[in-house]
């Protein structure tokens, strides 16, 4: 005999073997707090968001910003700040977009799908940030430099050593090794959380996806 | 949460809870981890429910939500660590009066079917639940046809788990 036709004669037969839960019992358990990579994947978009918002406030209210009144109406630095609110407004909504669209009752690969396609667009905001950071960052130094007391101090001393571009490189290349750093550690950080979080669906996905080919 | 939802909901889930029960006794491994999942699908189909119209069978509507939190949704927690086999303390096959060799066999091919991937796991689940292709397929989202062709092959990978 087929070893399933064996296997479903069996599986019929054993009906009454489970264990049988009270109404109580199930009650109770409607009661209880989901604990499924969706909620999961939600709480930590969305302290993904707050991070980044409140990366872009920090470095709005740092010391050398606030020193620098001036910079408040450079326009280039307005523009970036309108444009990085209207971003910041646009993946949210379609991240809400996305993640409403999730449905148990949908097809198991469909709902794969969607539940990737919410983790992509945090992803997208995400790799948008850390550009706008290194943007943002290279931008800024020269203003940076300028306004602060002992950078002056040491540029003029460059100035006068003839220094100059060993002062401009060693701004540059502490800059660089910070942006490294901060971005490697950030990178780590997701590569582990979602990692361990979407190992066992983004294996299901693609077993799903072979099938097809 | 209105009442009279909550109370056809948990009604008809304990008429139908055999599925669930079925569902966990195929993708975990001992009693926590099935109590584990039974509890995070109950939850999905909770959470589902308002929408279920009735316009499909509410077994039937069991059977995608349980499927999906099982294969997509579900973390394993860490309670659901390996620690006692399954078969042979959980759910003792029925005491039929059938004979030994047979009894071995299904010991074995539960065994063989526990070590299948999640997907080959839905496929043979679907199977065991007399489903057709069709609405395998439409449960998976694959074509009829690649739910055939890798029926096939789950059924060879038991039989080579089964006679290496």
């Amino acid at each position: 005999m087929d070893e399933l036709e064996l296997l479903k004669k069996d599986w019929k037969r054993e009906d009454k073997v489970y264990p049988k839960l009270s109404y109580n019992e199930i009650y109770n358990m409607i009661l209880r707090k989901s604990s499924s990579i969706v909620k999961w994947i939600f709480i930590i978009s969305i302290l993904e968001f707050v991070f980044w918002l409140f990366i872009s406030f920090g470095l709005k209210a740092s010391g050398f910003n606030l020193e620098l009144e001036e910079m408040e109406s450079n326009v280039g630095f307005i523009v970036i700040s309108i444009f990085s609110y209207a971003v910041l407004a646009y993946f949210f909504y379609r991240f809400y977009i996305n993640y409403k669209t999730i449905n148990t009752t949908d097809n198991a690969k469909v709902l794969m799908e969607n539940i990737l396609k919410t983790r992509r667009t945090v992803k997208q905001y995400v790799f948008f940030n850390l550009l706008v950071l290194i943007i943002g960052v290279t931008y800024m130094m020269p203003y940076a430099i300028q306004s602060d007391e002992d950078s002056r101090v040491l540029l003029e001393a460059a100035q006068a050593n003839g220094e100059m571009f060993k002062y401009y490189a060693g701004i540059a290349i502490v800059t660089l090794i910070g942006l490294v750093v901060a971005i490697s550690v950030l990178l780590l950080f997701y590569w582990l959380i979602y990692g361990i979080l979407l190992k066992r669906l983004n294996r299901n996905y693609f077993e799903l996806k072979k099938l097809e080919v | 949460m209105d009442k009279a939802l909550e109370h056809s909901f948990v009604e008809l889930l304990e008429k139908h809870q055999n599925i669930v029960h079925k569902v966990c006794r195929l993708y975990t491994n001992n009693q926590d981890a099935h109590n584990d999942l039974f509890q995070e699908i109950t939850i999905q189909l909770w959470k589902a429910y308002p929408k279920f119209r009735g316009d499909a069978k509410f077994s039937t509507w069991m059977y995608r939500v349980g499927l999906n939190t099982a294969i997509t949704l579900y973390r394993k927690s860490k309670r659901s660590i390996k620690t006692q086999e399954f078969e042979t303390v959980q759910f003792k096959i029925k005491s039929e009066p059938y004979d030994d060799t047979e009894e071995q066999q299904l010991k074995l091919l539960y065994k063989a079917v526990h070590q299948l991937n999640d997907i080959e796991k839905a496929l043979v689940f679907l199977y065991l639940e007399d489903k057709n292709y069709n609405e395998i397929s439409e449960t998976l989202g694959i074509s009829e046809v690649n739910a055939r062709v890798k029926m096939n092959r789950v059924k060879k990978k038991l039989r080579t788990i089964l006679n290496p």
